[in-house]
């Protein structure tokens, strides 16, 4: 085994391999490595950051016991990404269940107010530094509905087509598209009124 | 627009249409005013979020968050590498050495009972086999044979933790039935 201080330049590839081979400093560093990039995309979808950390660090164990099956298709830190992924959306289901839907909520999947808003024309977040900017779609991301929420996040940030967030989200490509396009509406509509804010 | 025109100028956003499909909704854009300004629309916000998705840093310390997920995944192989049995190793050292004792136990108040040691007031004769012994130790079990015209009542007992195959069939007898 090589010694820590190498670490930190070896590749992840290289760190993947020795980790399915049982070499848990391998492991560590990964987890290292990527680690806040889980627990971000854990906070993105969940909202709370007790229950990021929770789900992100249950990711890194699952993610140690699956690792044989890791063929190397995407990059670790996409495999890992989607472990915690799942997590949250099993996380979400159970949350569900115990929480009930909200009159609003139930319109916001219903596009009840979405579909009559006007078109927003001027682009909110231009002249925003990217730090801003961020903050700003984190407060957005914080208002919208669970459902609406995590079909943005899969589709805009995870980069996955519409049937695929169907199979995750386990409904309907229609169901999809219409809470996505609610959600950009009520996006677009969030982020022009934080501009009028900033304005005012 | 009704809703299902308006998801498919998102497929079209999205290059989600077949290229027949995305031809002909094409034109629509270009010619229809209120479609073109909603395009815009999502492409501004598919545009302003692709990338930025907010940053945040796990809050506690590579050190301390590593040992929380090596804790679980030490816990978890240790429990997946445990036999059935998880009790500790002493709890089974007092079961081998309790299970003789309680059979011993057990034989010796039968004993008692058939040699009528014990003065009892006289029962009806339909009523003397009716006296019931519960065995209450879990790791005993016990078989048992009464010949009334023999005079005879036999008792087997065993350890049920060395026979563990017979653990489910003897459900029904645990509570042996002595008349």
């Amino acid at each position: 085994m090589s010694s820590q201080p190498e670490i930190p330049k070896v590749p992840d590839e290289v760190l993947v391999r020795r980790a399915q081979d049982g070499d848990l400093v391998a492991f560590e560093e990964l987890v290292a490595r990527h680690r806040d990039k889980l627990f971000a995309r854990a906070i993105s979808m969940m909202r709370n950051e007790d229950e990021a950390n929770d789900l992100s660090q249950e990711a890194w164990v699952k993610g140690w016991q699956r690792l044989k099956q890791f063929q190397g298709e995407s990059s670790f830190s996409t495999w890992m990404t989607r472990i915690v992924i799942n997590l949250c959306l099993d996380q979400i289901r159970k949350n569900k269940r115990q929480r009930a839907e909200s009159i609003q909520q139930m319109e916001e999947d219903q596009g009840g107010v979405e579909r009559h808003m006007p078109t927003v024309t001027v682009n909110p977040t231009e002249g925003l530094e990217k730090t801003e900017l961020r903050a700003r779609i984190d407060r957005a991301l914080n208002q919208l509905s669970y459902e609406h929420r995590t079909v943005l996040v899969l589709h805009e940030f995870e980069d996955l087509e519409y049937k695929e967030v169907a199979k995750r989200m386990q409904c309907s490509i229609g169901t999809v598209m219409s809470r996505l396009f609610y959600a950009r509406r009520r996006m677009a509509s969030l982020m022009a009124s934080y501009k009028r804010e900033e304005l005012s | 627009m009704n809703e299902e025109q308006l998801l498919q100028l998102q497929a079209w956003v999205d290059g989600e249409l077949p290229e027949g499909e995305a031809r002909r909704l094409q034109r629509q854009i270009e010619t229809d005013p209120e479609a073109r300004a909603l395009v815009e629309e999502l492409k501004m916000t598919k545009a302003f979020l692709a990338g930025n998705e907010p940053e945040y840093t796990v809050p506690d310390s590579r050190e301390f968050y590593w040992s929380q997920v090596k804790r679980e995944i030490d816990r978890q192989a240790a429990a997946s590498a445990q036999p059935a049995d998880s009790r500790p190793a002493w709890t089974l050292g007092w079961r081998r050495l309790l299970a003789p004792v309680a059979g011993l136990a057990l034989i010796a108040f039968l004993t008692v009972l058939s040699l009528n040691i014990v003065e009892r007031p006289k029962l009806d004769e339909s009523l003397q086999h009716l006296v019931e012994v519960e065995n209450l130790d879990e790791h005993v079990g016990s078989f048992s044979y009464r010949s009334q015209a023999e005079n005879m009542f036999v008792v087997w007992l065993y350890n049920k933790d060395l026979e563990p195959a017979a653990d489910e069939e003897s459900d029904m007898e645990d509570d042996a039935v002595l008349q």
